[in-house]
């Protein structure tokens, strides 16, 4: 398991730059503009991550590559689900980390005080969004996993604006207490375990 | 013992089916695997790696059982393909760096070794390369990690007449040790009449033959004689034939049975693989 994710990070060693790009140009976008930057910040940046290390695989026959070494196919799957789940913590953490810094350097943004709330939502968030993109990336072909990464990233950009509407309406109501979250959180995580088992399921049927 | 064996191997596409195929690659030996372009050679291999589930029948390599046991079986073969599998943006030192950790007994002093002798550069970017450096470097990463069944798909397809003769030898030299096997699956057969000890012929998705390369000679024969000799029951004792205005020549894969029935009116010659493929695959009879 180490080996497949020492493999991405030597796939994606001189992409680094990219991520780094990403997270400088969705704060200076989002950070003056929007209240919830927090969250558009990290799952913006998090995502294109993930987006980022699937498109070097599928340009590089990535799958045909891993099937001639010694893995199992559910060893690939299980690694590509562990990175996405460091994309993501890399994605909401550099996020909260950046807004931290911001809220004390430029107090004239009016920045709120962030909670643990504001890392576990876009955690949850980008979770979800895991956990529909991996079974189709590893259904699909080559051609349908680039178009499933094209679709993602303008639904993510189309759906970011009533999402941020919706949940700001959710909390000024008060319709979200403590337990709704814990079950929201648990929902979560049963989606991604789904997710996971099924993608196992498509990718050991599918041929390369 | 088989360093493979398949057993009613069927994979059905919607114009092109393997169908029931059943194939024993001896250890020991080196295999060929010939036919011509797109009659299931590398769906059968493939199917071989894991890369193509089939539809029905069974897969064993090195006494283990495919998929079930995939990851023991991959340690202890080696792969190489016509096609690129390695990162394009990566150099050939990065790729090392990538695929070594897999492997048990991968041997950097192999490596490095094999580098130098295919006159490969680490630190080249595989985009760079060119289809017979690709094909020198998955040959370097096979041979590094002391496989003891290589798989190899088209491997001469796109190299130089030298560096051919170069990869026959060192394939000869894998082969000193008596546990090592090799199937090689090509369209180029004069590789094969240089090093194979078997010959699989596969046409139509369908075997129709697995046996020793002496064998496949000894039992074919190409016919070569006047019009006049041939009726309608000769011709139906030919594999294939073709005729000219000035005479034929066809395949018969019962030599015995050709001798007697040509006597001295003929001329019967060791076909090449190449012929025997060319006959095969083009049937009846093709007027030149």
């Amino acid at each position: 398991m180490l080996n497949l994710l020492r493999k991405d990070l030597i796939a994606l060693k001189s992409s680094l730059w990219t991520i780094l790009l990403y997270l400088v140009v969705f704060s200076v976008f989002f950070i003056p503009k929007s209240e919830m930057s927090i969250y558009f910040v990290g799952i913006y940046t998090a995502f294109g991550t993930i987006s980022l290390a699937t498109m070097i695989d599928i340009k590089n026959h990535n799958h045909h590559f891993l099937v001639t070494l010694p893995i199992s196919r559910k060893h690939i799957v299980q690694a590509k689900y562990i990175t996405a789940i460091l994309y993501t913590l890399f994605g909401v953490l550099a996020s909260y980390g950046i807004h931290w810094v911001v809220k004390l350097a430029i107090p004239q943004l009016n920045k709120p005080d962030y909670t643990v709330l504001d890392i576990l939502i876009p955690i949850g968030m980008l979770l979800v969004l895991v956990s529909v993109y991996m079974p189709l990336f590893y259904a699909l072909s080559k051609k349908g996993a680039g178009i499933i990464n094209a679709v993602f990233f303008v639904s993510l950009i189309i759906l970011a604006q009533p999402a941020a509407f919706l949940m700001n309406m959710m909390g000024e109501n008060g319709m979200v207490d403590d337990q709704m979250i814990l079950l929201i959180l648990i929902g979560i995580l049963l989606v991604f375990i789904a997710s996971y088992f099924l993608t196992i399921h498509l990718f050991a049927r599918r041929d390369l | 013992m088989n360093a493979i064996e398949l057993r009613n191997l069927t994979k059905s596409y919607p114009l092109f089916t393997v169908d029931n195929v059943s194939l024993n690659v001896k250890q020991g030996y080196i295999t060929g695997l010939i036919g011509p372009n797109g009659v299931g050679k590398s769906t059968l291999i493939r199917m071989m790696l894991g890369m193509v589930r089939p539809d029905s029948g069974s897969v064993k390599i090195l006494g283990c059982d495919m998929p079930k046991q995939e990851v023991e079986i991959k340690q202890r073969i080696g792969i190489v393909s016509d096609e690129c599998f390695y990162y394009e943006h990566l150099t050939i030192i990065d790729m090392k760096k990538m695929i070594a950790p897999f492997y048990k007994k991968w041997s950097d002093r192999k490596f490095n070794g094999y580098l130098e002798q295919f006159e490969l550069s680490p630190k080249k970017k595989i985009g760079d390369l060119s289809k017979g450096m690709k094909i020198k470097l998955a040959l370097a990463v096979a041979l590094s990690h002391e496989a003891e069944l290589l798989i190899m798909d088209e491997p001469t397809s796109g190299l130089d007449p030298v560096f051919r003769r170069e990869m026959l030898d060192l394939l000869a030299d894998m082969m000193q040790n008596e546990r090592n096997s090799i199937i090689f699956s090509t369209h180029i057969t004069t590789d094969l009449d240089r090093i194979a000890d078997y010959i699989a012929f596969i046409h139509r998705g369908k075997i129709v033959f697995n046996e020793t390369k002496e064998g496949v000679f000894e039992r074919y024969a190409l016919v070569k004689g006047d019009l006049e000799l041939l009726d309608s029951d000769i011709r139906n004792e030919f594999i294939g034939i073709r005729e000219t205005s000035v005479g034929f020549e066809g395949l018969v894969d019962h030599r015995h049975k050709a001798e007697q029935l040509f006597g001295d009116h003929a001329v019967l010659e060791t076909p090449s693989l190449e012929d025997i493929m060319y006959f095969t695959s083009r049937g009846g009879y093709v007027h030149a």
